[in-house]
């Protein structure tokens, strides 16, 4: 709530006004509601009690990117909360292919759309061992549909078109088998479970407890051998996975997108989280999305 | 079924780094058969004059390639 005191004075012939505004908005809140153009004051609301929420939790300073997607617009689902210019060196995300944006979030087409985050792991991550990565799904597929909603991954070992003994250092959601499937770290660093439903919040997760954790809405729904670390050097995408083979190409540009088919309403990329995050960011991620009237 | 548009390559190659829309990028690929195309999504939604021909492009049937998942 804005307070507004007006002091007026007159002295001799001068008149001195001195206005105080205090504002309730959080200035990392502001930034963003500048930046992304929003002007729906549910939305800003919105978006305000989310940063007071994320730094009353202590999750505010977890967090390398926090995806709002709000305003309805590729122009305003652009950007990210932690650091609102338009830049790719702010992990402004670049849209590509088809995607249809909207106030319920970004849908993509399942044939060639995916956003790209320019988050390399590789760089961005100091501790391998300490990383996490979320989306808010607002679609649910059929059983036999692989659909990547965020990730990065080098597959090794390929000989030709033989995957026979290909590993993979991959960071990646994926719904498949009407399993929800995360990979944070080698191969052998993955957690599942079933999931017919794949709606709400989802978050891969490696820490330095030893193990990689998959969350849906804020509830442990697997646990993972924590395999050998590794992080991605091809950046993170929203809405797919960018995929790179060393072995094939030498130019590691040459990343090739497996798009996604979900509605993301949300997502972050950060350090690791504990269980208490994990509580923490469900409750306030969902609040988010009633305010705006997209929660699933 | 999912159409796709069919491009030449020189049609791809005018497309590459290009927006269709405000902070939204073209994105051609190949399909199973190696053909060059582009979703109806970037077609409907274009807003670039530069490429009003899209809406010219023969519609095929999309065959996507094999997604590797390990």
């Amino acid at each position: 709530m804005a307070t507004n005191i007006n002091f007026n004075k007159i002295l001799g012939v001068k008149k001195i006004a001195i206005s105080i505004k205090s504002s309730s908005i959080d200035p990392d809140a502001q930034a963003f509601i500048t930046a992304a153009a929003i002007t729906d004051p549910t939305q800003q609301s919105a978006i305000n009690t989310l940063v007071v929420g994320l730094k009353a939790d202590n999750l505010w300073t977890k967090m390398k990117a926090i995806y709002p997607i709000v305003g309805g617009t590729a122009s305003q689902h652009k950007y990210n909360l932690k650091d609102p210019q338009d830049l790719d060196s702010a992990f402004r995300l670049q849209f590509n292919g088809g995607i249809t944006h909207s106030a319920n979030g970004m849908l993509p087409n399942g044939v060639n759309g995916y956003a790209n985050t320019y988050f390399l792991p590789s760089t961005q991550i100091a501790n391998a061992d300490s990383f996490h990565f979320s989306v808010y799904s607002r679609t649910t597929l059929g059983p036999f549909v692989p659909a990547f909603d965020i990730g990065a991954s080098i597959i090794t070992g390929i000989d030709n078109d033989d995957f026979a003994n290909a590993e993979t250092n991959a960071f990646y959601f994926i719904q498949y088998f009407g399993s929800t499937v995360v990979k944070n770290g080698f191969y052998s660093a993955t957690a599942s479970f079933i999931d017919p439903t794949s709606l709400g919040l989802y978050v891969g997760n490696r820490n330095s407890t030893g193990n990689i954790t998959a969350y849906k809405n804020g509830v442990l729904k697997n646990t993972g051998s924590l395999g050998p670390s590794g992080l991605a050097y091809c950046p993170m995408l929203l809405m797919g996975a960018s995929v790179y083979y060393p072995d094939l190409y030498p130019n590691p540009n040459d990343w090739s997108a497996s798009v996604g088919k979900r509605q993301l309403a949300f997502a972050t990329i950060g350090v690791g989280l504990s269980n208490t995050d994990n509580t923490n960011l469900y409750t306030l991620v969902q609040a988010f999305q009633t305010t705006l009237s997209r929660q699933v | 079924m999912i159409e796709v548009g069919l491009l030449t390559i020189e049609q791809k190659d005018l497309l590459l780094g290009q927006q269709y829309a405000t902070d939204s990028y073209f994105n051609p690929i190949q399909d199973l058969d190696n053909n060059w195309v582009i979703s109806t999504e970037e077609i409907e939604q274009n807003t670039n004059e530069n490429f009003n021909w899209l809406t010219n492009l023969e519609l095929i049937e999309y065959k996507p390639k094999e997604v590797k998942i390990l």
